[in-house]
């Protein structure tokens, strides 16, 4: 696979000097990192997109090819500027597909691609710090919904399961204390009751002070962390001391190494959620015939997020009819937000003979409707995750 | 009121912060035992600990293929021996060399062999975390019902229990071999005056064999300790603890087994109980900030105390 990826790199290189017979995109992921297990699949999905375009007539009249490049941003803000400015100056992409994390999507939007005049469309980035960055460029998008309505969503799940007080403890990152932020203002607006709300610092080898701390006030805890850093301690700590009887939590947590590590019998009063598709629509069920084909797993967190954004970047690089990064970030409101003939997941062909003939459309993507607003965010749906049979049930919050 | 303050304390801030300090003592005792006797902070003392805690692990794993279900503790003892056979080969190939180097190339040495142990653990077992012990570990019922008859509810896990008596077993054993055996007695002589040591008929080298021995064996116990606690292991969890054990080593006074002991209990017990809440409801610190607090104690000790707690050396 990287031997794939170094020579067609070279190959591209080599060429891009002589012939444009090919478009491309910037495929920034946290390949390696803290969230390796997460990515491989959402990266399989960029594949898919491109497969599906290229096999389909590839881009504009002459059938130019789509190639998105991929680098490792790593999950970290210094090495998302280093490959982003790979991408935007050496490589020269139309777009950018990714990065992952909220913290290296701001830094590379900050630093790079926002001053080069380049679209990043963010496939998993959730952070509220998002919407409102752009200063007026309008170069920020993404595929997946923001934390602003995932603190909220948890909010009420919380009020639906008869929670009034509860306790709060965030590791001090980006993404964990902005949701922290959003879901106490939003319980607290419901009528709920913050006892506690404490910054922790992760990485430590105990956490059973400030799990006591907290405890005092609440047998309710709202957990904002990485599963790996500090999520699992500060569960067992509390477990143990039997300081919280029921626990909610972000997509930060959500994995099988919980259940693993803790024991599937001490989580039956946790919860956790995530970002969501519906399963039951038209758009969903032609992602998930495309996916099994491919062997992709449809339904993990991000993955047809990944799908739809590098479709989108296509049909709005399509839409444009050529390469041009300024003319980028309008068409891809065009083709996303309609109106127009409505696109599936797959259907690069059909869409592209209407483009093809003046017409106009409007992607109805895996992951959701996929409408951006003026923010340039989506709307999304979340599920919520409890243990069944030792692994983690999503239902979907309707 | 009373009651509850002591329920309270006891087992949420002062046994947790036991616990701690014992882990961090035995750390201890290795950094400040290479930092008097060879005079160099070992960087990579934490990797050891973290290597042991891998090799205790695959014992145990191994064993368990062949029907065994072994205590970590016991798997502890083949992994202590692999870690001290580490050790003295670390010292023999990449320290030994700079003996008579200045000190900075052996402390610039350790930090690569920091390095290259833990990429080698992530290359053999991968970067990922690994389960130690699986479940949740719920308070000793014998202890918790006998203590509750005299109105002091005690809530210890097993695991508390063997970290607690393993500490206490391990400093016996270390007190007999440094006061009472030959060698112990050449490791403080050569602690005190290496020059002086020589020419009374010691051989130093041996006393430096012997230091990587104990230094390993108590780097072992506290990586076995330290992952019995947490219940995982990463190949980033000794170097995380090191920085607290180079300020208990420093509080104790560097070169002094004793005082580095004192020093982990004393950053253990700070760390933990700088959280409670001693002035009205909120904690004193906000936990967030406790590995602040074993800084600032070093950091104050450095300032008007650099020789430490137990008067050791002064660099």
């Amino acid at each position: 696979m990287m031997k794939k990826i170094l020579i067609s790199g070279m190959v591209i290189a080599g060429l891009s000097s002589v012939a444009y017979s090919d478009v491309k995109i910037g495929n920034p992921m946290a390949r390696t990192g803290p969230i390796p297990e997460l990515v491989k699949p959402m990266s399989a999905a960029v594949d898919l997109a491109v497969e599906h375009v290229n096999d389909q007539g590839g881009l504009f009249s002459d059938g130019q090819k789509y190639v998105a490049v991929k680098v490792d941003s790593a999950c970290d803000p210094v090495a998302a500027v280093d490959a982003v400015t790979k991408l935007v100056n050496v490589e020269v992409v139309t777009g950018i597909v990714g990065p992952v994390c909220s913290g290296a999507t701001i830094a590379q939007a900050e630093s790079v691609s926002i001053p080069a005049g380049v679209v990043t469309l963010s496939v998993s980035a959730s952070s509220p710090a998002i919407s409102e960055m752009e200063n007026g460029t309008d170069l920020v998008f993404r595929t997946a919904a923001s934390d602003a309505y995932q603190g909220i969503a948890l909010a009420e799940l919380a009020m639906s399961k008869g929670i009034k007080d509860i306790a709060v403890s965030y590791a001090n990152d980006d993404y964990n204390a902005a949701i922290a932020a959003v879901f106490s203002k939003a319980f607290t607006s419901m009528g709920g009751k913050i006892t506690g709300n404490e910054a922790h610092e992760p990485n430590k080898a105990s956490y059973r002070s400030e799990v006591n701390t907290l405890g005092s006030g609440s047998d309710n805890l709202a957990l904002f962390a990485y599963y790996g850093s500090s999520g699992i301690t500060i569960m067992r700590n509390a477990l143990e001391t039997g300081a919280f009887e029921n626990f909610i939590g972000a997509d930060g947590m959500l994995a099988q190494e919980v259940i693993d590590q803790l024991g599937a019998e001490n989580l039956g009063n946790v919860t956790f959620t995530t970002s969501a598709s519906d399963s039951s629509t038209d758009a969903f069920k032609s992602w998930r015939k495309h996916a099994d084909a491919a062997g992709v797993p449809a339904s993990d967190p991000f993955v047809p997020n990944s799908y739809d954004a590098a479709f989108l970047m296509a049909l709005a690089i399509e839409k444009v009819g050529s390469a041009d990064r300024s003319k980028i970030a309008a068409a891809l409101r065009e083709v996303a937000n309609g109106p127009g003939e409505k696109i599936l997941p797959g259907e690069w062909k059909k869409a592209k003979e209407i483009l093809a003939s003046g017409g106009s459309i409007d992607y109805v993507g895996a992951a959701g409707p996929q409408d951006f607003d003026k923010n340039g965010d989506v709307a999304g749906l979340f599920s919520k995750n409890t243990v069944v049979d030792g692994k983690w049930k999503p239902v979907v919050i309707k | 009121m009373w009651e509850s303050f002591w329920f309270e304390f006891i087992n949420f801030y002062f046994i947790p912060g036991l616990v701690l300090g014992c882990i961090y003592a035995l750390g201890a005792i290795g950094i400040t035992l290479t930092f008097g006797i060879l005079r160099f902070a070992n960087f990579a003392h934490g990797e050891i600990m973290m290597t042991s805690s891998y090799l205790t692990w695959e014992f145990v794993l191994v064993a368990s293929s062949f029907g065994l279900i072994l205590h970590p503790i016991i798997g502890a003892i083949p992994a202590s021996i692999c870690a001290i056979i580490l050790a003295l080969i670390v010292d023999r190939l990449f320290y030994k060399p700079f003996r008579n180097s200045p000190t900075i190339m052996i402390v610039i040495a350790s930090f690569g062999m920091m390095l290259i142990i833990r990429s080698m653990v992530q290359v053999i077992w991968g970067p990922n975390q690994i389960t130690f012990v699986k479940g949740i570990a719920k308070p000793n019922p014998i202890i918790k019902d006998f203590t509750s008859s005299f109105d002091i509810m005690l809530l210890i896990p097993n695991k508390h229990i063997f970290i607690l008596l393993g500490t206490i077993i391990i400093m016996l054993i270390f007190n007999y071999l440094l006061s009472s055996t030959k060698i112990g007695k050449g490791m403080r002589a050569v602690s005190d005056n290496p020059n002086l040591a020589e020419v009374s008929g010691i051989n130093v080298e041996n006393i430096v064999k012997a230091t990587w021995v104990v230094g390993g064996f108590c780097a072992a116990a506290a990586g076995v300790f330290l992952a019995m606690d947490t219940q995982f292991i990463e190949s980033t969890m000794g170097f995380r603890m090191l920085l607290p054990m180079f300020a208990a080593a420093i509080l104790g006074g560097i070169g002094r087994p004793f005082g580095a002991v004192a020093g982990g209990l004393i950053i253990g017990l700070a760390e933990e109980l700088s959280a409670y809440p001693w002035l009205g409801d909120g904690p004193v610190i906000s936990p967030g900030y406790k590995s602040g607090v074993a800084f600032s104690i070093m950091v104050i000790m450095l300032i008007f105390r650099p020789s430490g707690l137990f008067r050791g050396r002064v660099f």
